[in-house]
């Protein structure tokens, strides 16, 4: 009697056990095989620092679960910790295999971000200490290649489109804007470098600040009355019913739109890339990687005009919208009569 | 079932790149026929040229991403 009981509790159990296991296996075959996924995981986020062969689990893990914060070192400390552990690339509970309530680490994106920060902190005091000392002299060497720069995004990107005080006023910002995507692109390009503008986290954020910058630029133009008439996009007032909620619609469009482009234009290069290199792995013989090398050059090149092309596209696509929003008001009146 | 939907994802990606190729295509070829016609305009023909592929291409990407979503999920 308990013989059988035992055994069919035995039974019971190696049921489940290869249930759970044939499904357990199931799903991580499922994952790991499709190479659309492993792309993407490739040009994804991760919680390691990584620099071509160069891996440092160096960066902090921060998370912030059931009510409370968690800092660990790094991530084998947070492992070691037994609380939380890696599955498939991301951060879960140890007892649940579920994600943390929310993700706050210093992931390789934000090294990457920081990296482009420092480079650009160092050039810009070294670029204006020699500016300082050049005076009135021609501008020479690191100082005449980002004079340059600085008079393109003033003189074609900010000027032709934001009118008076207020271009003179933006124009650190959309300096700053411009040179951070340029870096964060041509990072991307090294050999193992990771493009932190191939995320989307990032480019919203950039966005976000677009939107700051033009909503904030217009009420102080042109006044909060002023803004709340741009509502009307100029329309006669019975359409009000119509026209808020469009005007309302365009006004977040637009760094929605902002956020997708930058974010796609890097993803699709960098796909691209990868594609072409997984067809060496494809084909492996010597007769088809010289045509691959080739192309892979061609792309990376195409990848160099797309990093100062989207850049730009960046820069002047926010200050058309400020210049927009800004000059709205006394647009409408002069096509009103 | 799943084949399907990775069907749809390719013909929709298909047809977006098609219509963002003519748009492009077409603002190339009028852009160009302006600046044949007044060269002294060509600077600022381009860089409208830019702005308005750059719009376009913000739509294919759109499309894109939607595509891509639907063969991943």
């Amino acid at each position: 009697m308990s013989a059988t009981e035992n055994t069919e509790h035995l039974e019971k159990e190696l049921i489940t056990e290869v249930d759970t296991s044939a499904h357990g296996t199931e799903e991580t075959a499922h994952k790991e095989e499709s190479p659309v996924t492993q792309i993407l995981n490739d040009l994804g986020d991760h919680e390691e620092f990584s620099f071509g062969p160069l891996h440092a689990d160096i960066l902090p893990v921060i998370l912030y679960d059931e009510g409370q914060f968690h800092f660990y070192g790094n991530r084998s400390s947070m492992e070691a910790s037994g609380d939380y552990v890696m599955e498939h690339h991301h951060v879960v509970r140890a007892t649940d295999h579920q994600a943390p309530d929310m993700n706050l680490s210093i992931t390789n994106m934000v090294a990457f971000q920081w990296m482009a920060m420092i480079l650009l902190v160092i050039l810009f005091f070294t670029v204006s200490k020699k500016a300082k000392k050049s005076g009135e002299k021609a501008p020479s060497g690191v100082h005449n290649f980002f004079e340059s720069i600085i008079v393109f995004v003033r003189d074609d990107i900010v000027q032709p489109n934001i009118a008076g005080n207020a271009g003179v006023r933006l124009l650190p910002y959309f300096l700053a804007l411009f040179m951070f995507i340029l870096v964060l692109n041509l990072i991307g390009l090294l050999p193992g470098g990771h493009t932190a503008t191939g995320t989307i986290g990032v480019t919203a954020a950039l966005a976000i600040t677009a939107f700051l910058v033009i909503n904030y630029t217009a009420i102080r133009e042109s006044g909060i009355g002023a803004w709340f008439h741009h509502l009307l996009g100029g329309a006669p007032v019975w359409l009000a019913p119509l026209m808020i909620p469009i005007e309302i619609a365009s006004m977040f469009i637009k760094p929605f739109s902002l956020t997708i482009r930058l974010f796609a234009n890097m993803v699709a290069g960098h796909t691209v890339l990868f594609s072409l290199m997984g067809l060496l792995f494809v084909f492996q013989s010597f007769f088809v990687a010289p045509a691959i090398v080739g192309f892979a050059t061609f792309i990376n090149l195409l990848e160099l005009l797309v990093a100062f092309l989207q850049a730009y596209i960046f820069t002047m696509l926010t200050a058309i919208f400020v210049g927009l929003a800004i000059g709205e008001h006394s647009h409408d009146q002069e096509h009103a009569h | 079932m799943e084949g399907l939907g990775l069907f749809g994802a390719g013909i929709g990606a298909g047809i977006s790149v098609l219509g963002a190729g003519l748009g492009i295509g077409r603002l190339a070829a009028s852009a160009l026929e302006a600046a044949g016609r007044q060269p002294e305009a060509a600077g600022d023909l381009r860089t409208t040229m830019i702005i308005a592929a750059a719009l376009i291409e913000g739509v294919a990407f759109f499309a894109l991403v939607i595509c891509l979503l639907m063969a991943i999920a």
